[in-house]
């Protein structure tokens, strides 16, 4: 197809510098149709305009939505047990988080395309700095319990999630993004939000990324399980705890009235009951499968997979400041022994994609391409082992958690550095004996030479890039200490052009190959197993099942 | 009664400095490890659980002997509702297992002893022996496979609809008694077994064949008396493990027993839980132990005499 400048102009009209600047990249090449619906919709272009700019600049319409399937299902969902008291502000589990979000909706939706799509904002945009971000509110949305929703019970939810006093599990997202009373209302549809610094990924820390930052009331005190309340397409209906919870249809919802009558939420403590109730017929869907635990399932013809491309990931960290561990060379030595296409293949089953020692996942628009992959290569390992002064190996303790594959992606590391002459000891604990009180000095996680820990998908990798990488992190169990690092971390963060944020990732990449305080081996794939003929269920990397369009055959 | 009482006052005790071991806090534990640990604070605080450790012993210690089992930290809602719903549950699993087992095994172990060495008794004794041994998960799994995914005549959970009438309960209670009647069914054929050959060898019941006793008055007179009461005791025994200690059953069939709930409280270092569900198996235990003895003294009039005296 031919671009259609005349069209292109006159959809620039009006435009800020920075939505024009993506628009060039479309237009010349430079940025990709998936990157570009991604970062527009991030900078708050709507989706309808992003598929027009897309049609002049050449490159065809949207894909077309699924066509909806028969309405009045019931669907029955099988989910872990959530942990704690379900209460937005410090809901922290994916079974809990799962239940909530059935009633409770967010600002925006950051989709398993990542691509952040409007909910009860219908727009947001940056100032010129991306210090301040302004977010128009949808009208017209009811809660439950019957009042509209309004900038007071935005300001509000958001502002309880920023205060320190509020046992907040969102605190460590918003530290040093957004303080308490930085969320202030410009009238009843509008609020802005007064960033600490700047930041051009702030949208996805008030969406469905953001797991805790759901819209409830304002007059909100506490024990959200009496009341539910929310502005969601499904109203609860009975929630028991430890047992289950089900929902029905609300037909009040602002949006397309949900499909299913009502749905069913089972708890289960355990995958492999899940599993034999998926092939029992007592559930339809799974929502959250690890690839292990969930093989039986992968190859069998009465249930589909649902896989997303996610950045959730197992970390190896290497403590840069002490032990053998403190040479870099030493440390890229064991990242050069990880065999990791039998990583993908093997441990992992295909469902997951290559890691290269940085949290630039594949999935992210912003990763650069071009750093090279790193491959197994023992002759090298050996050789920097040599220039390092510990050519004949050395004896190190590897200490870690009891949860998905990481006891065997452990023991393969054990077998892989054995070539260069490395002896690990394994130490696999308990996840509560592993992350101890989560404080330097209290922790096996922080405190290990070497451990592997677990980090769930998020929809940009600033998270990441901070708190387990720059040298105030709190999550730094790497001891990595390195000021350019911090300086180009800060600069990817506060980017708010995709170019921009693009080269800079470049410069992470390259820097954490040669330093290597982290091994990112893979990210894996998000699964949810639905039974054959139920249709339309789309769930998120963040264990969020949205079902409004569900169905059966 | 009295060395009763003070069993679980040591218990509680050791439950409580036990929990204490335990790594991590209850606001990490329920935020998570990724939390900043300013919101830990604040939640521990507004818990209450950075007081003083005897200070939250003795407040909940004082409640319970009151009859107020505290509010469990993880849920925020009071302790004994989800204690006494998983105390029923656990017993309403245990009876169902109780009924199957007791009866098939002691008439198994009759039925060995009466025909000792003999095919039938290799058959019930090497039998209950290899199911014993095989662990509850393995069976349960085996057992749902059969009877819930492929035949599909038994549900593969246990947790019956709401209102469900006593016959809905029983029949969804069935699949998960069959792997601890598989674990049981061993252990108390065996013993009344032996018991059964113990009593058959005896003098009285060689008088009473002398005496010249109908042989069926002897055996149900004279030998089950006897030769059961070893079996009353392991069974005793066995209601703790009943009660308690079926985590691994509950998860599998998703039942919401008293063994499931201790380990979840313990795992999210959930005191008030955790002490309550552990001292109600405790009573439990202790009420099981005190009818046995009751049992015994019924069946062996030697106890009765001897303490009359």
């Amino acid at each position: 197809m031919s671009k259609n400048y005349r069209i292109l102009d006159l959809l620039r009209r009006n435009r800020s510098p920075l939505e024009n600047h993506l628009i060039d990249g479309l237009v010349d090449g430079r940025v990709s149709r998936r990157d570009f619906v991604r970062h527009g919709s991030l900078l708050g272009l709507s989706l309808p305009l992003l598929g027009r700019i897309g049609m002049a600049a050449g490159l065809g319409g949207m894909p077309s939505l699924a066509r909806a399937g028969a309405p009045g299902a019931t669907i029955r969902v099988g989910s872990s047990v959530p942990a704690a008291t379900i209460d937005p502000v410090t809901i922290a589990d994916a079974g809990g988080l799962l239940v909530m979000q059935q009633v409770a909706e967010f600002l925006c939706v950051d989709g398993p395309d990542l691509v952040l799509k409007p909910a009860l904002a219908e727009s947001w945009k940056p100032n010129d700095t991306g210090t301040v971000w302004t977010f128009k509110l949808r009208k017209g949305v009811k809660f439950h319990s019957g009042g509209e929703m309004k900038a007071d019970d935005v300001v509000a939810s958001i502002d309880r999630l920023a205060d320190p006093a509020n046992s907040s599990n969102a605190l460590s997202v918003f530290n040093g993004i957004l303080q308490k009373g930085a969320s202030k209302k410009v009238d009843d549809y509008t609020v802005e939000f007064h960033l600490d610094a700047p930041n051009g990924n702030f949208p996805y820390m008030l969406s469905s990324d953001n797991y805790n930052a759901v819209i409830i009331p304002a007059t909100y005190k506490g024990d959200y399980e009496k009341s539910f309340d929310g502005t969601g397409p499904f109203k609860i209906e009975k929630y028991t705890a430890k047992v289950g919870a089900s929902f029905v249809r609300n037909e009040d919802y602002w949006g397309e009235k949900a499909l299913p009558e009502r749905t069913e939420f089972t708890f289960f403590a355990d995958m492999q009951p899940q599993i034999l109730a998926l092939q029992g017929g007592q559930i339809d869907i799974i929502n959250q499968m690890p690839v292990l635990a969930g093989v039986a399932l992968l190859n069998d013809p009465n249930v589909d997979i649902i896989s997303l491309k996610s950045s959730a990931h197992q970390q190896l960290h290497m403590r840069c400041d002490d032990g053998p561990l403190k040479d870099a060379r030493v440390r890229r030595a064991i990242a050069l022994c990880l065999d990791r296409d039998k990583l993908a293949a093997g441990l992992m089953k295909g469902r997951s994609s290559l890691g290269n020692d940085s949290p630039f996942a594949s999935v992210y628009p912003s990763t650069d391409t071009s750093v090279p992959q790193r491959k197994q290569d023992i002759a090298q390992a050996k050789q920097l082992m040599e220039a390092a002064g510990v050519g004949q190996g050395f004896k190190v303790t590897l200490t870690t958690e009891r949860y998905l594959e990481i006891p065997e992606y452990a023991q393969l590391i054990q077998n892989w550095v054995k070539e260069i002459g490395v002896e690990l000891e394994l130490n696999i604990l308990d996840q509560g004996a592993y992350y101890g009180d989560a404080v330097f000095g209290k922790s096996n996680w922080l405190d290990s030479v070497m451990g592997i820990t677990d980090y769930g998908h998020r929809g940009v990798p600033n998270v990441y890039l901070a708190a387990p990488l720059k040298s105030d992190g709190t999550w730094n169990a790497a001891h990595f200490k390195n000021k350019d690092y911090d300086a180009l971390a800060t600069s990817y963060i506060a980017a708010l052009d995709l170019e921009a944020q693009k080269a800079t990732a470049g410069k992470i990449q390259n820097l954490l190959l040669e330093e290597t305080p982290v091994i990112f081996g893979y990210f894996y794939d998000y699964l949810t197993a639905t039974a054959k003929g139920v249709t339309g269920v789309q769930p998120t990397a963040m264990s969020q099942l949205f079902l409004e369009k569900a169905a059966k055959a | 009664m009295s060395l009763s009482l003070v069993t679980l006052f040591l218990l509680s005790t050791m439950v409580f400095l036990g929990g204490q071991v335990l790594p991590g806090n209850v606001g990490r534990a329920i935020l998570g490890p990724f939390a900043d640990q300013r919101a830990v604070d604040a939640l521990n605080h507004s818990l209450g659980v950075d007081r003083p450790l005897l200070t939250q012993y003795w407040t909940w210690i004082s409640n319970f002997v009151q009859g107020d089992m505290g509010t469990s930290y993880i849920f925020r809602s009071p302790v004994a509702p989800f204690v006494i719903d998983a105390l029923g549950n656990s017993m309403k699993l245990a009876a169902v297992a109780f009924v199957l087992v007791v009866p098939i095994g002691i008439l198994g172990g009759v039925i060995a002893a009466l025909n000792l060495n003999r095919p039938l008794d290799r058959i019930i004794s090497l039998g209950g022996l290899s199911v014993t041994v095989l662990p509850e998960f393995v069976t349960g799994i085996i057992l749902i496979l059969i009877f819930g995914v492929w035949l599909r005549w038994l549900p593969i959970s246990a947790a019956w609809p709401k209102d469900a009438g006593f016959f809905t309960q029983l029949y969804y209670l069935i699949l998960p008694s069959l792997p601890l009647f598989l674990v049981l069914f061993g252990y108390i054929a065996r013993m009344a077994r032996s018991g059964m050959i113990e009593a058959l060898d005896s003098d009285y019941t060689r008088t009473a064949v002398l005496k010249g006793l109908p042989w069926r008055t002897v055996i149900w007179r004279h030998v089950l008396r006897n030769a059961l009461m070893p079996t009353i005791t392991v069974i005793a025994t066995q209601t703790g493990y009943l009660i308690g200690g079926l985590v691994v059953i509950e998860t599998l069939f998703r039942y919401q027993g008293i063994g499931s709930l201790i380990f979840t409280a313990a795992r999210g270092k959930d005191f008030p839980m955790l002490e309550s569900g552990i001292l109600t198996i405790g009573i439990v235990y202790a009420v099981a132990t005190l009818i046995a003895d009751f049992l015994y003294s019924v069946l062996n009039p030697r106890i009765r005499l001897g303490s009359e005296q």
